[in-house]
């Protein structure tokens, strides 16, 4: 699989950490706000994101990561 | 995960002649030629025969059962949650849209899943203590892995809970509701137009699906999310609230902040004022349960005893803190309080 291949792929996980507080939507009432937590390991380099849109942070992760996104679903 | 379904024979199939099969499962009602496939994507015609690609996981994750949500069943259980792909709707803000719109434009296009193994999902919950439930796409569209699922559970006394649109026939929800404990029911708008331009399909079976599950005794939430446009107006979400207090006041309704995904990416998210507004509306309509999940911190999630106003269940993020009730009753006056406790 080429990196761009893998960039794209999207795994569905069951639960990922929450970055953004319910108290800070008011603040931010477009939506714009993306949060990102950058940590290093034996392992490499995990990148958790959070945002109220989606696919902005997706994209954002595609850029930046070399592996697949990790996403929760919803419901 | 595989590239191609297995397709497997599908129930609640009429030959209406020259080889068509009219699917019975949704409204969509849709009449298959030879190599047909339905309007969900997931159901077609072979050789005559209905098939269904639904008897599928994608993924088997154990979570709260407050995350369906469910506010009223089983307060700080666990569900071990099943999804095949496919949706009856096409709603433009599906967060989920890789899963749901699975075949359509903007959903996926390679086969996401493996055939379903009901032993091992009953086992796993079973061992786990938890419900088993079936959600993240359309369960609705699963009622053959749905029955194979509750025949296996209900001995070891797991119960099958479906988080769904409610769009079935009258017959779909006879064959499935007794096998059912609980099911969440989305009511995405006020009116038939506002519906049927939000998701291609009628309001009115999705309603008519809450008073026929409950008649046949299965417990039902309702979620309605907040969409621009289609049901964050004051009038809407009065509205939605007055329906469903019509049907009964006590159905607890769950608001839901709208998130700017798929092909509705425009919109701003829900304002915390409109999710408090709209709760407000729907205490106003009569409805006695109105939760906000999330916007409004954890007096939007606690369940109140609605004779003296106690605290009955207190709950976290995506989870109960505590549970108050004392055999489904409240503990200050005694008050017995719909669900599914046990
Ligand atoms: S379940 Fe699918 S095939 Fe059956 S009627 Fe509904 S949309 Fe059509």
């Amino acid at each position: 699989m080429s990196e761009a291949e893998a960039n794209d792929e999207v795994v569905f996980v069951a639960s990922l950490p929450d970055l953004i507080d319910a108290s800070e939507y008011d603040d931010h009432p477009d939506g714009r706000l993306v949060r990102l937590r950058l940590t290093v390991g034996a392992d490499g380099v995990e990148l958790l994101g959070d945002a109220f849109r989606p696919q902005e942070l997706e994209a954002l992760l595609r850029t930046l990561g070399g592996g697949p996104t990790e996403q929760m679903l919803c419901g | 995960m595989t590239g191609e379904p297995v397709w497997r024979p599908a129930v609640l199939a009429t030959a209406t002649g020259d080889g068509r099969v009219r699917c019975d499962l949704c409204p969509h009602a849709c009449v298959l030629a030879d190599g047909e496939i339905g309007e969900c994507r997931v159901r077609r015609n072979s050789g005559g025969r209905l098939e269904t690609a639904t008897f599928t996981t994608t993924v088997a994750h154990l979570d709260a059962v407050e995350r369906k949500p469910f506010f009223h069943v089983r307060p700080g259980s666990q569900v071990l949650t099943a999804a095949g792909p496919g949706c009856s709707f096409r709603c433009n803000y599906c967060v989920n849209h890789r899963l749901s719109q699975y075949g359509r434009p903007g959903g996926s296009s390679d086969f996401a899943g493996d055939p379903a193994q009901p032993s091992t999902l009953v086992s796993q919950a079973a061992d786990a203590g938890a419900a088993i439930g079936l959600s993240y796409a359309e369960p609705s569209l699963a009622p053959e892995l749905t029955l194979a699922l509750a025949g296996l559970a209900a001995p070891r006394g797991v119960p099958v809970l479906w988080k769904t649109n409610g769009f079935l026939t009258a017959a779909a929800i006879d064959l499935v509701a007794p096998v059912l404990t609980a099911v969440n029911v989305d009511v995405k708008a006020a009116t038939d137009a506002a519906h049927r331009r939000l998701t291609g399909a009628p309001l009115a079976p999705v309603l008519d699906a809450i008073e026929r599950f409950r008649a046949a005794g299965v417990w039902v939430e309702v979620c309605t999310p907040l969409i621009p446009g289609v049901s964050d107006a004051p009038a809407e979400a009065r509205a939605i609230a007055a329906n469903l207090a019509a049907i009964d006041p006590a159905v607890p309704w769950h608001l839901v902040r709208f998130t700017p995904d798929f092909r509705m990416r425009r919109p701003d998210p829900t304002p915390p004022a409109v999710l408090a507004r709209a709760a407000a509306d729907g205490r106003e309509a009569g409805l006695t349960f109105v939760y906000v999940e999330r916007a409004l911190g954890d007096q939007g999630r606690a369940t109140y005893c609605p004779a003296c106003g106690v605290v009955l269940v207190d709950r976290t993020l995506w989870a109960s803190r505590e549970n108050h009730l004392v055999d489904g009753r409240c503990p200050g006056c005694g008050l017995a309080i719909p669900g599914r406790w046990a």
